[in-house]
């Protein structure tokens, strides 16, 4: 979007007259690129060298959300063998007579990946020239295309057009190609988004990227089944690898319920799960810096939130009776008052014990004691101290009976 | 309106005074300056957002209290040039349709009272009527009915910020009936997080820019009582970082923008006082350059229009003297939105 993280320079330049001749032969160049792409659109020409034009252009500015759009034309109004009438994927049979046919453009289209970086060599790589041979066209150029995406993804991280144009090509894919083919592009797309995560691993679009892509290899139109299981696996190395991921911790939030159900998980596995993430986090917690660090406690109280409203749609215990969630609340409120020895400058230790001790009296249907009133009191003074920036949220706290 | 960014740099004073002032003239000059910076291949590389770039210096000149520093004759048919025999309008002359595109270009033409002007001479108008009414349907017509989301255009992606868009255009022209606004209510309160907050789509993570969208889409259809306002506020809250400007997630950088994605939020769930308004005006104060105007993402980087209009919108929201106050919902100034809409609660 605008400028992010766009330092100024030490001393602003003036423009020398070659450097403004410069500029301006670049500008030129610029606009004749684009008014020849518009002809070329305009008049439907849609042929692998205007692919080629238009690639010269998105290099230059991948945020030209139009240039992308034409980029799609030409591909499904041109390039692209036409789909049979009722829009289902090529079959083995249709896609080897097809070869015939396509044979020009489909030398043609290996030309062009000729060109194109290393990247896509190393993706066109993991395909065998049989898989080429089967989907013909199609294939070559949804991959050359992938190829010549990468390199601007990894350069570009956070245009929103490079990774919808992207997810687009794959879902054309979908329709176009055979189902298992399909399917390895996306395996291909899993592997690349894992490796960009671990260049930026709280990458907004990488994550959405990987949500979309797992969904993909999980929807039955390409074979698929549930990767709940893998994908937890997942955060937990990414939560071990940096403790402050909370975009991992966030995916592990919501996968949780989905990987209990497949497991068909009774009360007692559901109990012993429960306990383990809490022995998860209480470890993240206890380590380093981290009870300084605010992803652990956002953790930390989606754990609590599903002991105080089991049946919500994050439910990992549903059937715990009140009782046992009363004890198990006490038992973290001890928990949380162990931690504050070493740590009383710690503000997230005090917000919980507030917190939880209210929510633990009206669980129970009575009024704080007064010596509960006693420690509010003294964790809500230790607030103001410690976070003074949040006032007026400590100011709001009223405590029942006070008013 | 031009994205350029630069040439001034933010906080380039070298010892900040103790009561730090904003440059409002600066911030004017600098606005009415960037249309004029064509021997720049920075304003080439950037027209793909010259109507959201035409909004964002519109509304920071209202803002400024200077409605008409730019040629109101101008302003309209800049925009009526970008619109599509659709309905829908391009980024600028040239570019495709895009319904981000739309909802500035209405909030453009809102502001400069241009509305009838549309009607009678935007595309589909015939006998002096009908143009906003195209507008109105090609902006329904991106409402996938199945789901309550919107597409940004007619390729499919989807995002919680296109609902968003939708209502604020539509609501804006009083075409809000086009769309089933229950049905992108239930989407959005799908995309509800145990943290209170909202993501871009079911399962995403809460995001400061997301969850603006999503309570001004809420508000707009008069559901904001569906958001858990104390979590939700938490959250908010803690993007509160020790300089006093604001992150969008936790466990990133402030950042200026994200004094309006969040103060807006706060401020719509009535919790605008859980942070510390003093030491974030200081901050978006320290982002400006005093000289050449205009507001960076921090301090020591480049200007630009879009940090500059979400600064001021920021300050704005914080009461700042000699602002006009500023509509959380629509990031317009209150007194147009009243114009239009009336006075809501
Ligand atoms: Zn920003």
């Amino acid at each position: 979007m605008a400028s992010h993280n766009v330092p100024r320079p030490a001393i602003i330049e003036v423009k020398t007259e070659q450097s403004r001749l410069r500029e301006q032969n670049q500008i030129d160049e610029y606009r004749a690129l684009v008014d020849l792409i518009d002809v070329k659109i305009t008049e439907h020409q849609y042929t692998l060298q205007v692919l080629e034009l238009t690639s010269k252009l998105l290099s230059k500015n991948p945020e030209y959300y139009t240039v992308w759009n034409a980029r799609r034309r030409l591909l499904t109004c041109g390039l692209f063998p036409k789909l049979s009438a009722s829009s289902s994927p090529l079959t083995a049979s249709q896609s080897t007579s097809q070869i015939g046919t396509t044979t020009t453009s489909s030398a043609d289209v290996s030309s062009s990946i000729t060109n194109s970086s290393t990247e896509s060599k190393e993706i066109l790589d993991n395909f065998d020239s049989q898989t080429h041979r089967k989907n013909g066209t199609t294939l070559e150029l949804i991959k050359s295309d992938l190829g010549f995406i990468f390199p601007l993804m990894i350069q570009y991280p956070k245009c929103y057009w490079i990774w919808n144009y992207r997810l687009w090509l794959l879902k054309e894919g979908n329709a176009r190609l055979e189902t298992h083919i399909a399917r390895d592009l996306w395996m291909h797309e899993l592997a690349l988004v894992g490796k960009m995560l671990v260049r930026d691993s709280r990458n907004f679009h990488g994550w959405g990227y990987r949500r979309n892509v797992v969904a993909e290899l999980e929807s039955p139109k390409l074979n698929g089944f549930s990767m709940a299981e893998a994908e937890f696996e997942y955060t937990t190395k990414m939560i071990k690898a940096n403790l402050s991921n909370f975009s991992a911790w966030h995916r592990r939030s919501k996968l949780i319920p989905k990987l209990l159900n497949e497991r068909k998980a009774d009360d007692a596995t559901r109990h012993d799960f429960l306990n383990s993430e809490f022995e998860l986090i209480t470890e993240a917690i206890y380590t380093d810096a981290y009870p300084y660090a605010q992803s652990v406690w956002f953790y930390y109280q989606f754990l609590m939130s599903t002991l105080i409203e089991p049946t919500g749609s994050s439910a990992i215990n549903p059937n715990c009776t009140l009782q046992d969630r009363i004890v198990y609340l006490s038992k973290q409120l001890i928990s949380l008052k162990d931690m504050l020895d070493g740590a009383e400058d710690c503000k997230w230790i005090y917000d919980a014990l507030l917190e939880y001790t209210l929510v633990l009296c009206r669980m129970r249907e009575r009024e704080a004691t007064p010596e509960e009133r006693q420690d509010c009191l003294l964790w809500l003074s230790e607030l103001r101290k410690l976070d003074p920036l949040r006032n007026g949220r400590w100011g709001d706290f009223r405590l029942a009976g006070s008013g | 309106m031009s994205l350029v960014s630069g040439p001034g740099v933010a906080g380039n004073t070298s010892s900040l005074p103790n009561e730090i002032q904003l440059a409002i003239s600066a911030h004017v000059s600098y606005i009415q300056s960037l249309d004029t910076r064509r021997d720049e291949l920075e304003y080439w590389l950037t027209e793909h957002l010259r109507m959201n770039g035409l909004y964002w210096g519109l509304t920071s000149l209202h803002l400024l209290g200077r409605p008409d520093a730019l040629p109101r004759h101008e302003t309209i048919a800049f925009v009526l040039s970008c619109q599509k025999d659709s309905g829908g309008f391009g980024a600028a002359s040239g570019h495709d349709a895009h319904l981000l595109s739309t909802v500035s270009a209405v909030q453009i033409l809102v502001m400069v009272d241009a509305i009838d002007e549309l009607d009678s001479k935007g595309k589909g108008s015939e006998g002096g009527k009908g143009g906003v009414e195209l507008v109105g349907n090609y902006i329904a017509a991106l409402q996938d009915r199945m789901t309550g989301t919107f597409r940004g255009d007619e390729f499919g992606e989807e995002d919680t910020r296109f609902i968003y868009a939708g209502f604020n255009a539509l609501s804006l022209l009083h075409l809000l009936h086009l769309v089933d606004v229950p049905l992108a209510v239930l989407f959005i309160e799908s995309c509800a997080n145990f943290d209170g907050g909202y993501g871009v789509a079911p399962g995403a993570e809460s995001h400061s820019g997301q969850i603006f969208t999503c309570l001004a889409a809420l508000t707009i259809a008069g559901r904001i009582d569906m958001v858990n306002k104390d979590k939700l506020g938490r959250w908010l809250s803690e993007r509160q970082v020790e300089a006093g400007g604001l992150n969008g997630r936790p466990e990133k950088l402030e950042d200026v923008c994200y004094s309006w994605w969040v103060a807006a939020s706060l401020t719509m769930i009535g919790k605008l006082h859980w942070i510390d308004g003093d030491k974030l005006a200081k901050f978006i104060l320290s982002c400006q350059d005093t000289e050449n105007g205009g507001i960076a993402d921090r301090a020591g980087d480049m200007v630009d229009v879009f940090h500059t209009v979400f600064g001021l919108a920021g300050l704005s929201l914080l009461g700042w003297e000699g602002l006009e106050p500023v509509d959380p919902v629509y990031c317009m100034p209150k007194k147009i939105t009243e114009r239009v809409l009336g006075t809501r609660v």
